[in-house]
């Protein structure tokens, strides 16, 4: 079985954003959401501090509180372990983005739906699905979803998955440090797999909240 | 490490919510606030009112609208209104129907259902009561609004149950995942149901005291054992994982924070304290007009600290900041 997962190299991490303008450009995510933030902070006092990294972003969780709290039906795990928000089906009760503990859920204010900006799906006669994510739902919910259109595409016309750009959450093609692997956590000789197995095993974030993450980290600080 | 700070958007004075995303911060909740606590409160009176009604037995003789009783009345509205208030306040109100779809693991859910059959089944309960313009049209249905015969007795029940689920689903949708340590805890529906038993008696002896009946001392012990056991929950909360990141955060703001005066006054002296005591006292003074009095005063200060009670624990919901710089936490293993 696969199961999608990223490995972040947070000491790889230079700050530059470009992952966070990169998902914001291939998602085109509502103004105010951002999918795939850098969180940057002070360590220490001059002449010995330091600016630290950390990518963040959905952490597709195994045992997702998004999923367990939405009434609606509209956040789901898919059988690959990515956890899909269905912007139609949402009631826009905001449960998800209590419950999740990494702020990875974002609502799109105001009424009404509405098709907004995007390319439009004539544009690509031949996939015209391909934009079907840029398209969001005024009063929904929204989030990361690992590029999942860019999974399908890739495993549709044979691409590899986490190495074909085209088959390859955004967030990780542009990342110019390479500290984003995205591959089969179930496969362990997945580049992801093989990554963790030379840093010895990954962390992740908020351990407390036991939602067994499918993005995890080495490095951090 | 001496210190962290944010560098991006973080500081004193106003942050955009936006940037609250960059910033290695303890970040508030800003989804759910003053709608929220509305609904939760009216859902508690709402529920407790038609079980307090039924418990003390005073749905007759405190009088009727259209022929059903004060008490049923108060229930239907207080839950009609806050179901009102609750679609509105969805991001997409003409899709409330779908909050029914997730009942295997969505609280909330399961609190649209309840809502729904409560609704349903204490309506059809009441049904052959209502009159309207001096004629009972339902009257010919085959059971006993009153609950006297097997068809009314079994709405009766069914509808009580849907209405210990509304007074306490709103606790277990905070409590439930573990984002919030401050809301993650059992003592949050327990201190929601106490809270909205506490109101609905105090609501049912109001109704009372209006309808020109006295109140009696036993239904000031029950108010006042209510009232008492919601102080030893509150307490019991506030001394719980007080280290906790997030939850230290929390509490810094309940009681030393911006929300102190609020807290300590509104929900923990006038909300809590006071009406147990005033409520004890009411058991033991001998003149019933006193009484009366003590209930009134009672329910006029548990209603909006039952308010005050919701309004800050959902304002005071924290989450952690995603990673704790210096601090390992337990690792994967490896594939």
């Amino acid at each position: 079985m696969t199961r999608w997962g990223m490995v972040i190299d947070a000491a790889r991490c230079v700050g530059c954003q470009a992952c966070t303008v990169a998902c914001k450009t291939e998602n085109q995510s509502p103004l105010d959401a951002w999918y795939a933030p850098v969180i940057e902070w002070e360590e220490g006092e001059f002449p010995d501090a330091t600016l630290n990294y950390l990518p963040v972003l959905c952490n597709h969780c195994e045992d997702a509180p998004c999923v367990t709290a939405c009434p609606s039906g509209a956040l789901t795990r898919r059988d690959d372990g990515i956890v899909m928000a269905n912007e139609d089906v949402c009631i826009g009760s905001r449960a998800c983005m209590t419950a999740c503990p990494y702020g990875a859920l974002h609502f799109f204010e105001d009424r009404g739906t509405v098709a907004v900006e995007g390319a439009p799906a004539e544009a690509v006669p031949s996939v015209p699905e391909r934009y079907a994510h840029q398209r969001h739902v005024r009063g929904a919910v929204s989030k990361c979803t690992y590029c999942a259109h860019k999974i399908d595409f890739g495993l549709e016309n044979g691409l590899e998955v986490g190495v074909h750009p085209l088959a390859t959450p955004a967030c990780v093609v542009t990342c110019p440090a390479e500290c984003r692997i995205f591959g089969d956590l179930d496969d362990p000789d997945s580049n992801v797999s093989q990554y963790l197995a030379g840093h010895g095993g990954g962390e992740v974030l908020r351990p407390d909240a036991k939602t067994l993450p499918s993005t995890q980290y080495v490095g951090l600080p | 490490m001496t210190a962290v700070s944010s560098t991006a958007g973080g500081g004193a004075g106003p942050q955009n919510v936006f940037m609250d995303q960059f910033n290695l911060e303890a970040r508030t909740q800003r989804v759910w606030d003053i709608n929220h606590a509305i609904w939760f409160t009216l859902m508690g009176v709402g529920g407790g009112v038609f079980l307090a009604g039924r418990i003390l037995n005073l749905t007759e003789g405190l009088g009727y609208v259209l022929g059903i009783p004060t008490v049923d009345v108060v229930s239907f509205l207080a839950i009609a209104v806050g179901g009102a208030i609750l679609v509105a306040d969805l991001g997409r109100p003409l899709q409330a129907w779908r909050a029914f779809v997730n009942v295997r693991t969505s609280w909330i859910s399961w609190g649209a259902w309840s809502d729904l059959i409560f609704l349903v089944m204490a309506g059809l309960l009441v049904l052959p009561a209502l009159s309207l313009g001096g004629s009972e049209p339902f009257s010919g249905l085959g059971w006993d609004p009153h609950g006297g015969d097997g068809g009314g007795l079994a709405l009766e029940i069914i509808a009580g149950v849907a209405a210990v689920v509304v007074m306490t689903y709103a606790g277990a949708v905070l409590a439930r995942p573990r984002a919030i340590p401050y809301w993650n805890s059992p003592a949050v529906p327990l201190q929601f149901l106490l809270s909205s038993a506490a109101m609905s008696v105090a609501v049912v002896m109001l109704i009372e005291v209006i309808a020109g009946e006295p109140v009696t001392a036993g239904q000031m012990v029950l108010l006042g054992l209510l009232t008492a056991a919601l102080t030893v929950a509150v307490v019991v909360h506030l001394l719980a994982r007080t280290d906790a990141p997030g939850k230290k955060e929390s509490l810094d703001r309940l009681l030393r924070g911006q929300y102190r005066s609020m807290f300590v006054w509104g929900v923990f002296a006038s909300g809590t304290v006071a009406p147990a005591v005033l409520a004890f006292a009411g058991a033991v003074v001998g003149v019933s007009g006193a009484r009366d009095a003590l209930a009134v005063i009672c329910c006029v200060l548990l209603v909006p600290g039952g308010f005050w009670l919701r309004l800050l624990t959902l304002r005071v919901g924290i989450f952690p900041p995603v990673h704790i710089p210096s601090v390992s936490g337990p690792r994967m293993a490896a594939p």
